[in-house]
């Protein structure tokens, strides 16, 4: 066949997503127009920061071409972390719980460079250790101390309609845009997903590169479990455990390629404002729940279908 | 004699390339054919014809006197017409008896279960026929190269036994590359015997050997048929002539803009070497000299050219940038001894096709592209238009992925990735493959400014005559030797006839 024939229209993934975004909007409204009250609006909102936060560290990893199936276990150990040293430690429980984030995932990316398995393998196991350290900290769940309160409060608080919540998940992805736009390690980490052996050829450090990502996504996941452990003013250690398909649903579901090399941060937030308002919007037209898992699996093996690059993979594991 | 194949205007056309112009080709049962041609005269396309793996354009492919329609390398071992690849391929890890029937093992099933004892017999008697005396349970990673050849070639018969087919074609690539002398004997030996009823298609580099052990020898030139000659007629020094064709009269490779080198070394090879692939070899190359590598696949050319790269360490020897020892340990390391490299295969090492045009031009030099600190899309835009401009990229922007640029332009597109990162020592492997005449013709051009502006390239070409065309100089190498270094000036290049007999 000829070659230029076969270049069709290439639509951007990010365009289908938010198209499916406004779709799904449509559809919860004609079902139930209480959908768009302020409040549930706001509840929509507060889960989606969360999975942005989650989602912003995955999908680096992903854009490598790797995955990070530890995200759950992370969040899992920060938040008991968080909780354990909100009362001795106060405000400064929160840059220590994000350095544990951010150690949990250098440790993943290190293991993932130097061992040089599949991330999936690598994570998996780190996830379990991550969870059985949490359990080793406190098998039961840690409620924040009444003298933190005031300070979840604040989290939890609400400034010109929006929940704060918002403002700092609007933060976290500042933070992450900048890092991907207008970074080299953000292009690099791009470029390696694209051609890993390329990116080598030409002097990337493709060795420090795939530690940054999964660094990256500890950081994320360690914002995640403390954004989660404030909402619900208590951490333990299978409060991530939902994480684990959802942000990889996040980050597909905006359009980033699992193959790597293509999409990123905006696809993502999309994705998550997607996932959140199909959750949310389930319930509030009356899906039964246990049927709400399958649409939510079938939504995740469509989304990679699609935006999955069959020539970059010979062989389906 | 019997036709068993027969192409009418064979025609097969890439992006860019006419692979077969539009020939006609008998082939008879019961012959020993001999296919010689450079790279890139049509071979390899023409074998995957026969073997169902590509599909004539235009033009017909008979088999038996029938329309072939088989659509892949399968269907065609059904037809009785299999190749055994130079790489071959087989499964390692497997048994003989396993890789002979793999994926036809359905013939030993017997009330639903397989007769293991039945396929060891049946094993026994297929290597009889090619005088391989050896336990069919042995695993094929224990096997020489020469066994494994007889293995795949026992396949082949054997499946055309299977399915029926009298005189099945049997497409032999280089077979003879990793066999020893004696070897080779052998596996011709048998091949004489195997001919009695069945047609051998024998691609070979070395001609000797195929004056020697064929019938008839085809000549292909260009995607073309040249002639046909019955092998006790040949002479290794005709066929030659014939490949190599005599149209090197006028200009094709930019000559009238060669000059001369500057004085000084840029690159200094000492002793360089990797054990057990090329022994120790020095060579330097001056500013602004444009450097051919000349020799088969196999000779260590390209593991020299990986040593520079980066991409493979030398086991021994000494590399020196402008007089100073450097250590090239990773690509890194060569980019910072301003060594660039422009590899044969730009889809999957040159470029990230996904990626725009400024992304990958820009991407050695990032760290340089920055306003306060932060990637600046600006500055980053605006060198990619110098380069784009400079080097004649046809692309609609900027921002156009490079997967949609021809292989001319995204060609052009890795160059200047390395030119931006002021690379003064270029390796290009096979910079103009795959690549259609005109945008040659701009790739030629590119270079001799690259040279006259003093910086060095170290190339391997597609062809002989491309390499004789361009260079200043010439390195043969041989088996993992260098064998003779000649000078190339833009008035008298040397003949293609003399290299060829110091390659082969």
């Amino acid at each position: 066949m000829n070659a230029h024939a076969k270049q069709r229209m290439q639509i951007p993934a990010i365009y289908i997503s938010l198209s499916m975004l406004i779709l799904f909007l449509v559809i919860f409204f004609i079902g139930n127009p209480s959908f768009f009250k302020r409040y549930n609006l706001l509840t929509i909102g507060t889960s989606a920061s969360i999975l942005l936060a989650v989602g912003m560290g995955q999908v680096f990893t992903i854009l490598t071409g790797g995955i990070d199936l530890s995200v759950g276990g992370i969040m899992s150990l920060v938040s008991v972390i968080f909780m354990a040293l909100l009362n001795d430690y106060g405000l400064m429980a929160f840059p220590i719980s994000l350095a544990v984030g951010v150690l949990a995932g250098f440790i993943n990316g290190y293991l993932n460079s130097q061992l040089k398995i599949p991330s999936f393998i690598t994570t998996l196991g780190t996830g379990g250790i991550f969870v059985s350290v949490a359990y080793m900290i406190s098998e039961k769940p840690l409620s924040a101390p009444t003298s933190a309160f005031k300070m979840l409060d604040i989290v939890n608080g609400m400034s010109f309609g929006f929940k704060h919540i918002m403002f700092i998940a609007a933060g976290i992805f500042i933070i992450f845009y900048i890092i991907q736009r207008y970074t080299v390690t953000g292009r690099n980490i791009l470029l390696m997903g694209s051609n890993e052996k390329m990116c080598w050829l030409s002097g990337v450090n493709v060795f420090w590169i795939r530690i940054i990502a999964f660094t990256l996504s500890g950081l994320g996941s360690g914002f995640a479990g403390i954004l989660l452990a404030s909402t619900l003013y208590s951490g333990y250690p299978t409060i991530g455990n939902v994480y684990i398909l959802n942000s990889i649903a996040t980050v597909v579901v905006g359009g980033t390629a699992l193959t790597g090399g293509a999409g990123g941060v905006v696809n993502t937030l999309i994705g998550a404002l997607i996932m959140s308002v199909l959750n949310n919007g389930m319930n509030v037209i009356g899906i039964d729940v246990y049927a709400q898992q399958s649409i939510l699996g079938a939504m995740i093996i469509i989304a990679v279908a699609v935006s999955f690059d069959k020539k970059k993979v010979t062989v389906i594991k | 004699m019997d036709t068993v194949i027969e192409l009418k205007k064979a025609t097969k056309s890439f992006p860019g390339v006419r692979a077969l112009k539009g020939f006609d080709l008998n082939i008879y049962k019961n012959e020993i054919l001999g296919l010689v041609g450079e790279n890139g005269a049509g071979k390899s396309t023409l074998m995957k014809v026969l073997i169902g793996m590509y599909q004539l354009d235009e033009g017909e492919y008979l088999l038996r006197g029938q329309p072939a329609k088989m659509k892949s390398s399968n269907d065609a071992i059904k037809e009785g017409v299999g190749m055994v690849f130079q790489e071959g391929c087989m499964l390692l890890n497997m048994t003989i008896t396993e890789n002979l029937f793999l994926s036809n093992e359905q013939a030993f099933i017997k009330n639903g279960i397989l007769n293991l004892s039945e396929m060891r017999n049946e094993a026994k008697t297929a290597l009889a026929k090619v005088e391989l005396n050896i336990d069919p349970q042995t695993p094929c990673s224990r096997l020489s190269p020469a066994q494994r050849q007889m293995v795949e070639i026992a396949r082949l018969l054997w499946l055309s036994e299977h399915y029926g087919k009298d005189n099945p074609v049997m497409i032999l690539d280089e077979p003879t590359t990793v066999l020893q002398q004696k070897e080779a004997d052998t596996l011709f030996r048998i091949l004489d015997d195997i001919k009695k009823h069945a047609t051998i298609i024998l691609i070979s580099h070395r001609l000797e050997e195929v004056i020697e052990n064929s019938d008839r020898i085809v000549v292909l030139k260009d995607g073309d048929y040249v002639t046909e000659m019955p092998a006790d007629q040949a002479s290794v020094e005709g066929i030659e002539e014939l490949m190599v064709g005599r149209n090197l009269s006028g200009e094709h490779f930019r000559e009238s803009e060669q000059r001369e080198p500057e004085t000084e070394n840029f690159l200094e090879v000492r002793n360089l070497t990797i054990e057990g692939v090329f022994e120790p070899m020095s060579f330097s190359v001056k500013k602004g000299e444009i450097l051919s590598l000349v020799g088969l696949i196999g000779s260590g050319k390209e593991e020299l050219c990986q040593c520079l790269a980066g991409v493979r360490r030398p086991t021994g020897g000494e590399i020196l940038i402008n007089g100073k020892n450097v250590l090239i340990k990773s690509p890194k390391d060569s980019i910072r001894s301003r060594i660039g490299y422009i590899p044969i295969d730009r889809r999957k090492e040159g470029l990230a096709t996904d990626f725009d045009v400024a992304d990958n031009i820009n991407m050695l030099i990032l760290n340089s592209l920055k306003s306060k600190g932060f990637l600046s899309r600006f500055k980053e835009a605006a060198n990619a238009k110098k380069w784009v401009k400079e080097a004649l990229i046809k692309t609609p922007s900027i921002r156009t992925k490079c997967r949609n640029l021809s292989g001319g332009n995204q060609q052009k597109v890795v160059i200047s990735k390395w030119l931006a990162a002021e690379s003064q020592l270029l390796v290009l492997d096979h910079p103009t493959r795959g690549i259609d005449v005109g945008a040659k013709d701009e790739i030629y051009h590119r270079i001799r400014l690259l040279a006259q502006e003093g910086r060095c390239l170290i190339m391997m070409c597609d062809t002989l005559e491309e390499d004789i065309g361009l260079c200043n100089r010439m390195l043969i190498m041989k088996d993992g030797k260098l064998v003779k270094i000649l000078n190339c000036p833009a008035a008298e290049k040397p003949e293609p006839l003399e290299i060829l007999s110091a390659i082969v």
